[in-house]
């Protein structure tokens, strides 16, 4: 009984009649994974690693304080930080250039765990292609202005208190105050 | 004069012909890849003109003015011979097959619904349809390339297995309708769909027609000679540019000339399956058929996968051709026991 069952089968197609409903039933669905690209871009999600970006606090000043700390994590070596004093703020420091080679960069996303001053961010920023490779140097006005074009909102600049701002004056005449032997 | 004119006719008869022909497989690659896309869940070309539309048109231009390149070690004669070997007797098939009933008269000039009407119809077109395989096998033969040579081999063992059971299953139509010519054949179905030879020689020669139709014109599951995964392109690896769109072109003009063939010795041809809807032009009942045993045919190749090549040619041998033969015995015995 079975084997005339399976004989049956065989003589009709069933497998391959199972098939071809198979794929009917996809044909009448109309399901499309499919993303027309250039014209429906996906939705990122929120981790998600671009183009490393620099950002600035909300009255506009940059946030890099030059510590090239980012340097040193890079894996890639696509991070230049060169770093010098600041003429407003002795003692500190901000990134005087700051060269990122995008053609180098793997978007691990390091330099943005190692900033110490949150200064660096991941954007959403992948389509890259260009004939021009010079454009893929980033220097830090490109960082900063797709840094404001991804994070609008920004975060606070810390605010310092007035005897704060009176010791940098002080600094800025007179030099930083050494600490000497039995001053408290 | 009157001469001229007969003339005249015809070529204008031919050139419609081709042209339509023509059309089709183009717009048929399209239907291939849009029906094959909507199958495995993806959209199929998109970009030129508005759902793709304009892509057979944006391909052809493509093939038309890419470099022609013949490798070094080919013999350049066979070589550039092969292509118009296989689109020929794809495209020459079409001249007896019948699309409609009734002829047009302008004048005293009669326009028939097909080119022309031989009475050994059948025979020419399985005559042409196998002459096809020499074109692929010398094609691939001249291109010099282990796989061409491998695609070419393993089309001419297909043929020639496919062949014989392809012939046979049309032998049952034959005997029914006393005819080989397509015209009297559709003629015979006349009346409704229980008159239609798939239905009187039983569906079994139907089935051996259209499996055998599928490997004579080296589709899925049966496009060993060109097997992507295996041959690269199979017999035209080699190929590149106009040539290339040659063995295309005749691919998909032999699926609708088997497709054309199926339905005039199985499905009636332009006959309408109940009386009462004999109002529907025949043509329309003609190119409705032609076009759902198409779509059969992407609909197979989006859902079987490549069989291997000893299965292809045990199936061929130790199934498909005594079945036929079997066939062919039964249904003259039916026929002499009806009329005697």
């Amino acid at each position: 009984m079975k084997l005339k069952q399976s004989l049956f089968k065989t003589i009709i197609f069933s497998e391959i009649l199972k098939g071809l409903q198979l794929t009917f039933k996809h044909l009448l669905k109309g399901k499309v994974i499919t993303q027309q690209y250039p014209h429906q871009k996906p939705t990122l999600p929120d981790g998600y690693r671009g183009v490393i970006v620099h950002l600035r606090y909300d009255d506009g000043a940059e946030i890099c304080v030059g510590c090239s700390l980012c340097e040193a994590a890079c894996p890639s070596h696509c991070i230049t930080v060169e770093s010098a004093e600041r003429e407003d703020f002795p003692q500190k420091r901000y990134a005087k250039r700051y060269i990122l080679d995008v053609t180098k960069c793997v978007f691990c996303g390091f330099c943005v765990q190692a900033c110490p001053v949150d200064a660096l961010a991941s954007s959403k920023e992948y389509e890259m292609a260009t004939t021009d490779k010079r454009t893929l140097m980033m220097d830090k006005e490109a960082m900063l202005t797709l840094g404001d074009q991804y994070f609008p909102i920004r975060q606070k600049r810390p605010q310092y208190s007035e005897d704060r701002f009176s010791l940098f004056k002080q600094m800025k005449e007179v030099g930083f105050p050494l600490a000497k032997k039995g001053s408290s | 004069m009157e001469l001229a004119a007969q003339l005249l006719v015809i070529l204008i008869q031919i050139a419609a012909v081709m042209g339509v022909v023509l059309l089709h497989v183009a717009y048929l690659t399209y239907a291939e890849r849009k029906v094959l896309s909507d199958m495995q869940d993806r959209l199929g070309p998109m970009e030129v003109g508005p759902h793709g539309l304009l892509q057979p048109i944006a391909d052809g231009l493509k093939l038309f003015f890419k470099e022609d390149i013949i490798p070094a070690g080919a013999n350049k004669i066979i070589f550039s011979a092969s292509p118009i070997l296989v689109l020929v007797p794809a495209l020459i098939g079409f001249a007896v097959v019948p699309f409609g009933r009734d002829s047009l008269h302008i004048g005293d000039v009669e326009i028939t619904p097909y080119i022309t009407d031989i009475n050994i119809g059948i025979l020419y077109i399985l005559a042409f349809s196998s002459l096809g395989a020499y074109g692929i096998l010398l094609g691939g033969w001249a291109s010099n390339s282990k796989y061409a040579l491998l695609g070419g081999l393993r089309s001419a063992a297909q043929v020639i297995s496919y062949e014989l059971p392809l012939g046979l299953s049309l032998v049952g139509p034959i005997l029914l309708s006393e005819s080989l010519s397509m015209m009297t054949m559709t003629h015979a179905q006349a009346g409704g769909f229980w008159n239609w030879y798939v239905v009187k020689t039983t569906p079994i020669p139907f089935v051996i027609y259209m499996i055998c139709a599928i490997a004579e014109t080296n589709r899925l599951p049966f496009d060993l000679p060109e097997a992507e995964s295996e041959l690269v392109a199979g017999f035209f690896t080699e190929y590149s540019g106009m040539r290339f769109s040659f063995f295309f072109l005749a691919e998909y003009a032999n699926m609708i000339l088997v497709s054309c063939i199926g339905v005039v010795a199985f499905l009636g041809g332009w006959q309408a399956p109940f009386a009462f809807l004999e109002f529907i032009p025949p043509i329309v009942w003609f190119l409705a058929k032609v076009y759902f045993l198409l779509f059969f045919y992407i609909w197979l190749r989006a859902t079987v996968p490549r069989l291997r090549f000893d299965q292809l040619m045990a199936f061929g041998w130790k199934i498909m051709l005594p079945l036929s033969l079997v066939m062919v015995l039964v249904i003259s015995v039916a026929k002499y026991i009806l009329t005697h």
